[in-house]
């Protein structure tokens, strides 16, 4: 191994060969925020089936029974829980990426690693609750006696497409807020925001068959607008994965790429800031 | 020749005086106007123009005063920070240890943080696997390995870190003063260890304020002034320079009364001086003679129970003692309080003495401000020294103590 830094050259791209050799370090970290998530708690691992199964409720009452939102032939507790266990981890990456560099800064300033290893490792920790979701559509699935079409195999590139989403936002806030510590108490306000702004409890046809192209357009720039409604569509059918929704997903690539070279030019500068 | 293990050209590093380090927006708007007007913030180079190489298997140590940039040329060599100039280059893996403990986990267990801090350091989880019984007889800690490190002492818990950095097998080692923390027999323990480390053929870089450690490590010693190198070479030599150029010759006496108070606001000192029996101001005393060293000092803030704690150092620096007034001895209450500290005469050897203080909380424990090489005093053999050797031989010993000898006959 051969180590070689030079004030006067800084590459742009992030060392994916070093970032590989931390592997162990990056299953080391999300082990540990996992067994600290859980630890001293009564419910344990059962939280993780408790917030999806909660949101799950309230939407089923208030879009299912009160307002009752079309959603096709599909029963809406399983249309809901479709769209709630992948925005429950965008919603958990966001915040747990987000403030993470800050968060780890007594770290930071002692040792050097690959400062990515720690959004990274936040983000890692919430596939277990990611996995636990899952495992409920699959119940409401068999529970209703739906089986998932041929479109089904999109699904694992539409899970896919919304982890590379979650992370890439993860890691924006995690490097911004290393400059801008104001963003810690924008997190919430984006995670409120976005939940009204992504087909989560409703299907996209609602925005497009009513509102204007320009706040259509708006709409779907929201990464994880066409994200989910695709992720649906896989999964039961329900919606339309095209037009727009490309808007959506190359929105989510744009911004997955452009986070990874901003972070890299704030780990610059990250152990004299923090 | 074979490349040199380290070898670093030029390094710098550039902080702005002053400079808003998160942003702010007001502080940002200020830097403009500044810059438009033509005004430049201060720079301040903590480190300039370090060049210097490192063989395999050769321990540099490094010291300088506080604030010398020890600390920061460390931090650039284990990658921390980036230099604002120069480059370096290290043929090997490399573990630095700027802390112990780093990552510790208090709601983890001992088993669980020995991983931690060892994937934190560098190491494969597979190595940890491997050597984690030999860590866990080392650390001393065994019983309590499954018991979440919350509940474990200080002592335990330095322990049980040091004995996961001692298990480091890395080509290069950078190491900050960790050893300052643990019990006397614990660092002599990690002393030796590391030195089995140079010996296998490690590269080691050493900072420390412990000159005997550094002479009985180190193979080479770099003295570093206002970030430059101020000599370079073997460690006896340096570490007197440094001692003797530090104090700038005796310092009888030191007004401390303009200093700040500590940055958590315990206190400061305020005034320091030997005096004789008499109360006169000293800078040498006859071995025969009784001194006195008075220590003002004030607390501040209410909560602490700071005291002074003095270290005592010969002139090669190896440590004579630590000495601190009792328990139920020191002052509470925020105040000026003046600590008189007796020396009985025939206790020192004839060499000169140099004193470091601590302003320091003991439970909990709390080290609020080190003072190095605050004071000096030079010891003189008066000729009629009860402890003089009949011959004038050199009577060897960082103290010369007088002590009773009964001798009868059988």
């Amino acid at each position: 191994m051969r180590i070689h830094v030079d004030a006067a050259r800084w590459s742009a791209l992030p060392d994916l060969h070093e970032l590989f050799a931390h592997r162990d370090l990056f299953l080391t970290l999300a082990i540990r925020d996992l067994k600290v998530r859980y630890a001293q708690t009564v419910l344990g691992l059962a939280w993780a089936v408790v917030q999806p199964l909660a949101t799950l409720v309230i939407l089923s009452l208030i879009f299912g029974r009160a307002v009752n939102v079309s959603t096709g032939d599909v029963p809406y507790p399983l249309f809901a829980i479709a769209g709630i266990s992948v925005w429950s981890y965008f919603a958990f990456v966001l915040k747990e990426s987000g403030g993470s560099v800050i968060g780890a800064q007594e770290i930071v300033r002692k040792i050097w690693f690959p400062r990515l290893i720690i959004p990274l490792s936040k983000a890692a920790v919430g596939i277990v609750d990611l996995l636990v979701a899952l495992l409920m559509v699959v119940v409401l699935l068999a529970w209703y006696g739906v089986v998932p079409g041929p479109q089904a195999l999109y699904a694992p590139l539409y899970l896919l497409a919304i982890i590379l989403i979650a992370l890439g936002l993860g890691i924006w806030i995690s490097a911004l807020t290393i400059r801008f510590r104001d963003l810690q108490h924008v997190v919430p306000f984006i995670i409120q925001f976005g939940l009204f702004a992504t087909p989560v409890a409703y299907p996209c046809s609602i925005i497009t068959e009513s509102l204007p192209k320009w706040v259509q357009v708006l709409y779907f720039l929201n990464p994880m607008a066409g994200a989910v409604e695709g992720w649906r569509w896989s999964l039961l059918g329900v919606g339309d994965p095209g037009g727009l929704c490309w808007l959506s997903l190359g929105s989510g690539l744009v911004i997955f790429i452009t986070s990874l070279l901003g972070f890299r030019s704030v780990e610059r500068v990250v152990a004299d800031l923090v | 020749m074979a490349e040199p293990m380290i070898k670093v050209e030029g390094l710098g590093k550039r902080y702005k005086l002053g400079a808003p380090t998160a942003f702010d927006p007001r502080a940002g708007l200020m830097e403009n106007i500044r810059r438009l007007t033509g005004g430049k913030r201060p720079d301040f180079w903590a480190v300039r123009d370090v060049s210097f190489e490192v063989e395999q298997g050769e321990a540099l140590g490094v010291i300088g005063r506080n604030g010398a940039g020890k600390s920061t040329l460390l931090k650039m060599l284990s990658r921390i920070t980036v230099p604002t100039a120069g480059r370096f280059t290290i043929n090997g893996r490399v573990s630095s240890l700027l802390e112990v403990g780093t990552g510790f986990h208090p709601e983890l267990s001992g088993r669980e943080n020995v991983f931690l801090n060892g994937t934190i350091l560098g190491m494969r989880r597979a190595e940890v696997r491997r050597k984690f019984d030999e860590i866990v007889e080392f650390s001393g800690v065994e019983r309590f390995i499954d018991t979440a490190v919350k509940h474990y002492s200080n002592g335990q818990k330095v322990r049980l870190a040091f004995a996961v950095a001692a298990h480091l097998e890395p080509e290069v080692l950078i190491i900050d003063e960790v050893l300052a923390v643990g019990d006397v027999e614990f660092q002599r323990k990690c002393l030796g260890k590391m030195k089995d480390v140079t010996t296998h053929g490690r590269t080691i870089l050493f900072v420390s304020h412990n000159m005997s450690a550094i002479n009985s490590l180190c193979g080479r010693c770099l003295l570093l002034d206002e970030g430059r190198i101020e000599a370079i070479g073997d460690p006896g030599s340096i570490t007197t320079r440094y001692l003797s150029h530090n104090s700038s010759g005796l310092v009888g006496e030191k007004d401390l009364s303009s200093s700040p108070v500590s940055p958590d606001g315990a206190g400061r000192f305020l005034h320091l001086r030997w005096t004789n029996t008499s109360g006169k101001v000293i800078d040498h005393v006859q071995l025969t003679q009784a001194f006195n060293l008075e220590v003002d000092f004030e607390i501040v803030e209410r909560g602490y129970k700071p005291q002074p704690v003095a270290l005592v150092y010969n002139s090669s620096g190896e440590i004579a003692f630590m000495t601190f007034p009792g328990e139920g001895d020191h002052p509470t209450q925020p105040g000026r309080y003046r600590a008189t500290l007796h020396f009985p005469a025939n206790l020192f050897n004839e060499d000169t003495y140099y004193v470091s203080f601590w302003f320091c909380t003991w439970l909990p424990h709390k080290v609020h401000f080190v003072l190095e090489n605050a004071i000096s005093i030079q010891v003189l053999d008066d000729l009629e020294s009860p402890t003089r050797a009949p011959s004038h031989a050199t009577v060897m010993g960082i103290v010369r103590p007088k002590l009773p000898w009964d001798i009868h006959p059988l």
